[in-house]
């Protein structure tokens, strides 16, 4: 039998933005990691470390899933630790790009390096054969690159990259670890420069660059046409160079001109002469600052080349191309913009036509297949669609004529003619059921199908890819309740945002009755994020509207039957969640048998954003929680806890803490690719209903806090609202959230049984629900998307 | 028939430096563990005082539980080596504990009960944070708007009376800057020398490496909470902690503290008996109520009713200890009775050298009885605020 390679420890060298930011994930996932760097001059060695540690927990969004994490990183320096190297399984190598500075250190650390260790290299761009080459013989064959993107814990794209001599089960073994362990999407890249995400992503910002200088752009306008309005990240063009910082961009544009020279479109692997002027006046982009953009008090300003200075960003897109942008049809669009005589239409088809010729020519050279580089470009630069999705959408011959055509009108940027397979007159697509296509190989190569790919049931998709979801048991117009034949059902909501109204709460209550008769348990899985964001406020609005506060408490009364029949299903229930998990969300997580929640979850009791408290059983398990934490000591403790997770609708910035803040029981699991998900959830179903699973008994003895309790926290209350740090309604809203918590006006050390707790909710709800202020929230929120605070 | 009352000396008063809450020196250091040290300090002080013929140890305390409770005036004593005739009683009057248990000693001399007594005062911010580790609150606080200030927060009670009062932010810090100038420069000089106890901090800690437990040993000389270097810009940039648009700081309210402080009172026989010298005359002590919400104010209505009863004018005080729990009610007192701000606090207050809550009365005892000697000085008066609405003034002469 094969062993299996443990990832015992693993040793990131180099404390960098990079370095530490992976040692903060891997940390996140519980392994176990010592992070180096060079020796502090004064003081403490591991000072540099400890250093960047502590600006790692300033960094936003944090990279730890929760505070404490940083603890985990062990600091370590290159003078006294490197005998700490022998103990990992996994060494990644993240200092900067600079050949001699590696070669020095993989000279320093190689031999304290246990053989049976991979070694491998964070480089965005260098060659693994000449990285390679500095390495001792024997270690050759355990090396190869690992190219996080920025920021690692949210970008999901790492390129792996084989050396000359790297063995093919170091590349399947850290390809498993970096997908299940840490939840990465890996794309197997070929050690060609700047591989494939940073080579494709790189020229399109060039190629961008290039033609809103011809086209005499403002970079502002160039920003908005460039992002969300073509599927791109917000940032777009100059402001993801800002990040990145103009400094490192020109880096990596030196990299391409450097090594690259024969590269057809190698005249224009050049920073313009006005970007070189401001990395040397050390306007590098965000860090410093001032870069491409930089702000003035509240305003936000935008280099203006032509002028030489900074100017009010104010950038628009034309009324005439923002509606060829908004047309649904991609073939339309392509053509509108080509035919438009608007510089904008004209720049946004010059460039979309550079990038397709670029990613056409370079493709058999820079990857395995096309859906590769697709997926490379989508999760590394944020793309909803890759450059060949965007193509096979416009209509593939269409598109191939008019590169040609402009082309030989000498438009393009590069004169190389399409590759035989792009111009093939048969040819409608790349990606397909069957796979993609492999301009190495000349045919279409489907997706992987090992075991670690099996257990994505659910993969993300390229354009002509369609899921099949399993074999429907029952539905209506909420839900949908189906199998895989596995026994299992799955329970996926139908609504938009999957909001919990009438016609999901009444599905859910069906498909467990249906569950219990007929399968063996039930996950509750969206086939896209997010989870659930909560009630769906249309419908609460609209009994409002009608002053149908019976039917309104009817519907309440029916969310937490709902929930109440998640929790004593006769059949194991598991939540499987990915993303935001909001409200009437939150609280089937809650009463769920287990959760499984990726590591990407954002839960959290938020009513009170729109004038209520949680009534789906929310409020009540909380004060179950904390009367069972408590085990017979002070209760108000985890009360406290409960009442400032609700009253402040606090939203966890992780599945880890959701858990941190009561949200997720120590039995819920937090897995970290969110591919798995639904797999690991089934599994824990299986796994339950194998050992004989019997819901909880219904609680009859909560101890709660009572009259004493619900003043100590009006104490609270009351010095927010005397501070104005909240608002009367907010005041009222706490109040009742407090009151709910410790089990109503009773006596303190009262037991009550769970029915109370849900009376309770139920009846402060509607009374919240009658008032004005509540109404003017949701109505709000419906309108704006973002809470009234009144 | 009238009460001919006896006098009352101050014959020694001695305290600890204090520490930072809830992270400086004393952070391990139990409350009863110091109070004991200084109650074997002042004992100390006068050779061959028959410790037997103490009649009382008073010790105020504001949060009386956990590590100081129990009657923590009783085991101090105990835990002090001293005989077990002495007895001990715990006082809560929240931040006048300790002024209020000098007061409460003065009288049993006074009556004639007793020659000999100990005052004293201790409190672990560290160890106790403040309301203590168990909330509850009575229901009834909330029915009526004049008992919602029993549920404010100290810091609103002084954005209350900042708002009120018209005591500006740039006021309260400069006030905050001179607190911390005067205290170090005072420190500098050493005139705190002569009260100070020094504390050995003994600390037992876990080498995680050879798998030893390493018992420390230092000496805690200075208080921790004087800051030369502080700046009326570092001051400014802080954000209000208790209101969002409020003016009370971290940086103009007094230190979370932990300290303790004891003070040794006699009646004239007994001065003569032990040829004791003594270093001040107890002369008055007043203790008055205020709106809860605006608790601040309470030494406004406390210090005339001391200076009555002393018989003394307002102008004849040398030096007032005036508790700086806030600069916002600090400035709002002084403002109103056209307090002297040269005589106010001469060795910086509370925002410099901390507020160990229950102890302060005592430590600010050892301080006005040393400065006034020093100084040669007269009169000199103690005061503060008091939570939930109190203002209490001891009005003290140097001998």
């Amino acid at each position: 039998m094969e062993q299996t390679f443990l990832f015992k420890k693993v040793a990131v060298l180099g404390a960098g933005v990079m370095g530490a930011q992976i040692a903060a994930h891997l940390a996140n996932a519980n392994v176990e990691v010592v992070l180096f760097d060079l020796p502090a001059k004064d003081g403490d060695k591991n000072g540099t470390v400890k250093k960047a540690l502590a600006s790692l927990q300033k960094l936003e969004p944090t990279p730890f899933s929760v505070k404490g994490k940083v603890n985990d990183i062990e600091a370590a320096n290159y003078e006294t630790d490197l005998s700490k190297l022998t103990a990992c399984s996994l060494i990644i190598e993240a200092i900067s790009e600079r050949m001699d500075w590696k070669a020095d250190l993989y000279a320093k650390v190689s031999p304290h390096i246990s053989s049976e260790a991979i070694f491998a290299t964070n480089t965005s761009g260098l060659s693994l054969k000449a990285l390679s080459e500095k390495l001792p013989a024997d270690l050759r064959n355990r090396f190869c690159g690992v190219h996080f993107f920025n920021p690692p814990r949210y970008m999901s794209l790492v390129e792996i990259i084989p050396g000359p001599a790297t063995h093919s089960t170091v590349m399947d073994n850290l390809e498993a670890f970096l997908t299940t362990v840490l939840g990465k999407s890996v794309v197997r890249a070929k050690d060609t420069p700047n591989f494939i995400a940073n080579r494709i992503g790189v020229f399109s910002m060039l190629a961008t660059l290039h033609h809103a200088g011809k086209f005499n752009l403002g970079f502002d306008e160039v920003d908005a046409l460039t992002g969300p309005s073509i599927g791109r990240a917000k940032s777009a063009t100059y402001r993801t160079a800002d990040v990145v910082g103009l400094d490192t961009f020109g880096h990596v544009v030196k990299t391409m001109s450097d090594t690259l020279p024969d590269d057809p479109w190698s005249r224009i692997f050049v920073l313009p002469d006005w970007m070189k002027a401001l990395i040397e006046k050390g306007a590098h982009g965000q860090k410093t600052g001032a870069g491409v953009y930089k702000k003035a008090g509240k305003e936000i300003l935008v280099f203006d080349a032509a002028k030489g200075e900074y100017r009010p960003s104010a950038g628009t897109v034309a009324a005439e191309v923002e509606s060829i942008l908004k047309l649904k049809n991609p073939s339309e669009k392509m053509q509108k913009l080509r035919e438009c005589n608007h510089p904008q239409a004209q720049f946004l088809w010059a460039v979309f036509r550079d990038l397709f010729h670029y990613c056409a020519v370079q493709a058999e050279s820079i990857c395995h297949n096309l859906r590769d580089l697709d997926f490379a470009v989508r999760w590394g630069f944020g793309w909803s669609a890759g450059p060949f999705e965007t193509w096979q959408a416009a209509g593939w011959q269409q598109i191939a004529k008019w590169i040609q055509d402009d082309i030989a009108a000498g438009k393009t940027l590069a004169a190389a003619r399409l590759p035989d397979w792009a111009t093939d007159g048969k040819r409608t697509s790349v990606h397909s059921q069957e796979g993609s296509f492999s301009p190495a190989q000349n045919k279409i190569v489907p997706r992987p199908q090992s075991a670690l790919y099996s257990r994505q049931l659910y993969p993300e998709l390229l354009l002509g890819e369609t899921p099949v979801y399993g074999k429907t048991l029952w539905e209506n117009e909420g839900v949908r309740l189906w199998t895989t034949g596995d026994g299992i059902g799955i329970l996926s909501f139908k609504s938009k945002m999957h909001a919990i109204g009438q016609e999901v709460l009444d599905g859910v209550i069906k498909a467990v009755g249906y569950a219990e008769n007929h399968l063996k348990g039930l996950v509750v899985w969206q086939t896209e994020p997010p989870f659930s964001a909560g009630a769906n406020l249309a419908q609460v609005s609209g009994l409002l509207a009608a002053k149908n506060y019976s039917a309104a408490e009817a519907m309440v009364k029916t969310f937490q039957d709902a929930s109440q029949s998640i929790k004593y299903s006769m059949v194991p229930t598991v939540a499987a969640v990915s993303g935001l998990a909001l409200g009437g969300g939150c609280e089937f997580v809650m009463h769920s048998s287990r959760a499984v929640v990726a590591l990407e979850t954002y839960m959290g009791l938020v009513e009170a954003g729109v004038g209520l408290i949680p009534a789906g059983g929310g409020c009540k398990e909380l004060a179950i929680r904390a009367a069972q934490s408590a085990r017979g000591g002070n209760i108000f403790h985890f009360v406290k806890m409960a009442f400032e997770t609700i009253a402040m609708a606090q939203v966890s910035r992780s599945g880890e803490h959701a858990r941190e803040l009561g949200l997720l029981r120590p039995s819920d699991m937090v897995v970290f690719n969110p591919n798995e998900l639904l797999h690991i959830a089934k599994q824990q179903a299986i796994s339950m209903s194998e050992s004989g699973y019997r819901p909880p008994l219904r609680p009859k003895d909560i101890q709660v806090t009572g009259k004493g309790g619900i003043a100590t926290l009006k104490m609270i209350i009351v010095n927010m609202l005397e501070g104005k740090f909240i608002s009367e309604h907010d005041a009222a809203i706490a109040e009742r959230t407090a009151t709910v918590l410790c089990g109503g006006h009773v006596e303190g050390g009262t037991t009550v049984h769970e029915e109370w707790l849900l009376e309770l909710e139920r009846s402060l709800f509607v009374e919240l629900l009658k008032t004005e202020k509540t109404q003017a929230r949701i109505d709000y929120m419906l309108k704006n998307g973002k809470p009234l605070r009144n | 028939m009238t009460l001919k009352t006896k006098d009352v000396y101050i014959v020694s008063a001695l305290r600890t430096p204090v520490g930072k809450a809830p992270r400086g020196a004393l952070r391990n250091t139990r409350p009863d563990d110091l109070l004991a040290l200084v109650l074997k300090s002042v004992v100390n002080s006068v050779p061959n005082l028959d410790a037997n013929e103490i009649g009382d140890v008073i010790v105020g305390c504001a949060m009386p539980e956990a590590e100081q409770g129990m009657n923590i005036a009783r085991i101090s004593v105990l835990l002090a080596g001293l005989p077990h005739s002495l007895p001990g009683i715990t006082v809560n009057r929240f931040c006048s504990s300790g002024l209020q248990a000098i007061s409460y000693a003065a009288d049993k001399i006074r009556l004639g009960e007793a020659d000999v007594m100990i005052a004293a005062g201790t409190e672990s911010m560290s160890l106790i944070p403040m309301m203590g580790h168990k909330v509850v609150m009575n229901p009834k606080v909330f029915e009526s708007n004049e008992n919602l200030g029993i549920a404010f927060g100290m810091g609103i009670t002084a954005e209350k009376v900042a708002s009120r009062w018209n005591v500006s932010r740039d006021a309260q810090d400069a006030f905050a800057l001179e607190s911390h100038r005067r205290a170090a420069a005072a420190w500098q000089a050493g005139e705190f020398n002569s009260e100070i106890v020094p504390v050995e901090v003994e600390e037992s800690v876990l080498n995680p490496e050879s798998m030893t437990i390493k018992t420390t040993k230092t000496n805690f000389l200075r208080d921790e909470g004087p800051r030369a270097d502080s700046t009326l810009e570092a001051l400014a940039k802080l954000k209000p902690v208790f209101s969002a648009q409020g003016s009370v700081t971290a940086g103009n309210s007094s230190q979370m503290s932990d300290g303790a402080a004891a003070v040794l009172l006699m009646s004239e026989d007994a001065l003569k008996r032990y040829n004791a010298r003594p270093m001040a005359r107890f002369v008055s002590y007043a203790i008055a109520g205020v709106p809860p919400d605006i608790m601040g104010i309470g030494p406004k209505e406390a210090i005339p009713r001391a200076l009555k009863m002393a018989g003394l004018n307002q102008n004849q005080l040398d030096w007032i200890e005036l508790n700086e729990a806030f600069a916002a009610q600090s400035l709002a007192v002084m403002n109103d009775l056209k307090l002297d701000p040269s005589k106010v606090n001469p060795l910086g207050g509370a925002i410099a050298l901390g507020h160990p809550l229950g102890a302060t009365g005592a430590i600010r005892m050892a301080t006005l009885a040393h400065g006034l000697q020093r100084r040669k000085l007269k009169y000199g008066m103690i005061t503060m605020c008091v939570g939930t609405g109190m203002g209490a003034a001891g009005i003290f002469e140097s001998l």
